[in-house]
């Protein structure tokens, strides 16, 4: 597709997916927020990669707002020159999205970050196992209810336990 | 013969930082790969919530040691889109010849581990010389060697000193005749041939599919510098080649390192011509006080209030020395990051290693992986 | 029989006899010869005593000198101090003038110089290093985070301060300490060897 636009993009991927896809308003440094439902962000992300030529998938990453999980994903098209921002809602008990690993290899290891961090669960994912901490850690540090303390503060409490 | 797996690391003299390479081998044949980072993982995206809009740069230097600088400008790019700040002009040359400089010390550094790694130890000692002229530079200016807390929301924290620009331009006329005798020692040198052409190939579809960016993308024949697709900061006005190779292996990504050296270098000469003829402020006035900026001189209370500030979200993406890193800042209103989410190319240059580690020799590993060029604090954060 | 008058021999088997009313008692024979020959080791003892303090007398101010005069540090990186660690030993600072050179193997080592900061994750293989060296050996903790934390003292992964682990000799401050700060902590190690207080 040499012609493509990104006017001509965002119209065709709401009306092959209907209600499934919202288009946000863009910010000044993206090309275009795009809200997708969990179940079809599959189709949705190999429509992208194969017919809007995004076809590098940069980051994978997600924001705990507590009531929901926001998973968020940024493709970057060499022939718009320019991110588009996809965005999922989770719920925050067992949050779980689709893997996209399946279209961009290259979100395994952010998909495994998300995991480790967040602990959202990707459905799919060939090797969904912790990347940072070790196998065996308990906690998801960047949820909210993951609080940070001085190490004296832990020692106390820990002797008052 | 049965294979069989073989940790390489974390304490191995290959990896520069610790990380882990399990590598599963046939004999002395590669057939899979299972890398294992984790072991610098410092929580760096969690403190950021603790801590003001301007003290998390102190955080940025230590993301990613060698490239201190571009972290410190990645996150204050997608900061002052989230809170809505301009820099004024001259710190975006400031932070573009920090930029440079960085570049330029972040690939001599590779050159100087690198071709030791491989069995030359003459560009080790090199390479550590003149890095350590760079090194004084950003000493002259920041008052540090490797972090440097220069950066400011809204600027840069001072103007470079006087007689800064005659100083770098000798550097830099030091680095002109520097650079063709740095690629002198290797290209003459049959072990360095032997031991980078052809080995760790990564075709240009692959690294793609894998996100794999930076010299490694480059020296595939993929023509993308986000320096140039995606302009940020001052770098449309500035005249410079992208470098691109067309050897997916570890020649093609010393020789694309190499050619970046060199446009650094002229970027750096024309920046410096702007700063002299240009003199002015390098940090906004319009800054609200809670992102931790200086106080101000007495009867210029002209900051906007705390409360009710307005929410944003930034997003901002640069070539870094190793690749595109990324950073997205959510702005709740608060006088900290509600969210700040740093992407690393190494972490996943590191992560597709399988893709071109598979089919080759336990002894080339040194070799492939030194030309990823990891830097584990960024790779781990 | 009586555990209060008896010799210390008798009393242990009063005490399991004790404890384990099943276990048949030890002859008194056995006894009487296992007291008789008790001066053996303690000759013994006190003979190789002598001789080691004679040979240490003797060979400890040469070991000393030769060890604090080639520090053989293990050549690792961490995190950032690691850059200036390395750059301590590049052309300009060229640490190897004071007989430091990194080695690559633990068991070659003899100086842990823990250049940067150490996770959780990485503190078992951390201290397997630490135990893989022969003694004697001597710990650095460089740069604020080996020393306690740093900047990321409150992080979840990170342990506040290499002491924890490992016991440490020398602490250099600096968020990196500059190369000359190293040196500096490395001689003043060897300060402190020589004056036999680390
Ligand atoms: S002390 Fe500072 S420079 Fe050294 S490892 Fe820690 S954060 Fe990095």
């Amino acid at each position: 597709m040499t012609d493509l636009t990104l006017a001509t993009l965002l119209p065709a991927l709401e009306s092959r997916f209907g209600p499934d896809v919202k288009v946000l308003p863009s910010r000044k440094e993206v090309l275009g927020v795009v809200q997708v439902k969990g179940e079809r962000l599959v189709e949705v992300a190999r429509f992208l990669h194969d017919q809007g030529t995004f076809t590098h998938c940069a980051l994978v990453s997600g924001v705990d707002w507590i009531e929901h999980i926001e998973v968020l994903y940024h493709l970057w098209s060499d022939a718009l020159k320019g991110y588009l921002e996809l965005t999922v809602e989770t719920a925050p008990e067992e949050p779980h999205v689709p893997s996209v690993t399946s279209v961009w290899r290259g979100a395994n290891w952010h998909e495994r970050e998300t995991w480790d961090m967040l602990g959202v669960r990707f459905d799919g994912h060939p090797d969904l196992r912790r990347v940072l901490m070790p196998e065996g850690y308990r906690f998801h540090p960047l949820r909210k209810s993951f609080e940070l303390h001085e190490p004296e503060e832990l020692e106390v409490k820990a002797r008052h336990v | 013969m049965s294979e069989m797996w073989i940790n390489m690391g974390p304490q191995h003299p290959m990896t520069h930082g610790l990380w882990n390479l399990r590598v599963k081998v046939d004999g002395e044949l590669i057939v899979d790969a299972d890398p294992e980072i984790g072991y610098l993982h410092r929580g760096i995206e969690k403190i950021c919530e603790y801590r003001r809009y301007n003290e998390v740069v102190t955080l940025m230097d230590r993301t990613c040691y060698v490239a201190g600088i571009a972290w410190e400008q990645l996150y204050i790019m997608a900061a002052e889109e989230a809170l809505n700040i301009n820099p004024p002009p001259r710190a975006e040359y400031v932070r573009v010849l920090s930029q440079e400089l960085q570049r330029l010390s972040s690939h001599v550094m590779w050159y100087a581990a690198y071709v030791q790694d491989i069995g030359l130890m003459t560009p080790f000692l090199y390479g550590m010389r003149d890095r350590d002229l760079i090194l004084d530079l950003f000493q002259s200016y920041t008052g540090a060697r490797m972090t440097y807390e220069f950066m400011r929301v809204g600027g840069v924290r001072n103007d470079v000193p006087v007689g800064f620009t005659d100083r770098c331009r000798k550097v830099m006329d030091w680095f002109d005749q520097r650079l063709p005798e740095y690629e002198k020692v290797c290209d003459n040198s049959t072990i360095f041939l032997e031991r980078t052409k052809g080995i760790g190939v990564l075709k240009a579809a692959d690294c793609v599919n894998d996100g794999v960016t930076g010299p490694m993308l480059r020296a595939a024949g993929v023509d993308r510098d986000l320096r140039r697709d995606r302009p940020y900061s001052v770098y449309p006005e500035l005249d410079f080649d992208v470098a691109v190779y067309d050897a997916p292996d570890c020649y093609g990504r010393y020789r694309v390192r190499m050619e970046e050296m060199k446009q650094s270098v002229r970027i750096v000469r024309q920046v410096l011509d702007w700063l002299d003829r240009n003199p002015g402020p390098v940090l906004a006035e319009k800054v609200p006080r809670f992102v931790g900026t200086p106080s101000p001189p007495p009867g210029k209370e002209i900051y906007v209030e705390r409360r009710g500030y307005p929410k944003g979200r930034g997003f901002s993406a640069m070539e870094e020395p190793h690749g595109e890193a990324m950073a997205y800042i959510i702005n709740e209103g608060a006088e900290h990051p509600y969210r700040a989410k740093l992407r690393s190319p190494v972490f996943v240059n590191i992560a597709a290693s399988k893709d071109y580690l598979v089919g080759y020799r336990v002894s080339d590993i040194p070799a492939i992986m030194g030309s990823v060029d990891i830097c584990v604090g960024e790779s781990d954060r | 029989m009586n555990a209060t008058n008896t010799s210390g021999t008798a009393r242990i088997i009063t005490h399991v006899k004790e404890t384990d009313p099943m276990e048949p008692e030890v002859p008194f024979a056995e006894v009487e010869a296992v007291q008789s020959k008790e001066y053996i080791p303690v000759i013994k003892e006190t003979l190789t005593g002598m001789i080691q303090r004679g040979l240490d007398a003797a060979t400890k101010p040469v070991f000393n000198w030769a060890g604090r005069n080639s520090l053989f540090p293990l050549h690792w990186g961490l995190a950032c101090c690691a850059i200036e660690f390395a750059a301590g030993f590049g052309a300009r600072w060229d640490g190897e003038r004071f007989g430091v050179v990194p080695r690559s193997s633990p068991r070659q080592c003899d100086l842990l110089i823990v250049n940067g900061t150490v996770t959780w994750k990485l503190s078992h293989k951390l201290i397997t290093l630490w135990e893989q060296m022969p003694e004697p050996k001597w710990a650095i903790a460089m740069g604020n985070c080996a020393t306690g934390g740093g900047p990321f003292r409150t992080a979840y992964s990170v342990v506040p301060g290499v002491n924890k682990l490992i016991p440490v000799d020398v602490y250099i401050a600096g968020c990196p300490p500059r190369p000359e700060a190293m040196l500096d902590g490395i001689l003043r190690l060897e300060r402190l060897i020589r004056e036999r207080r680390a």
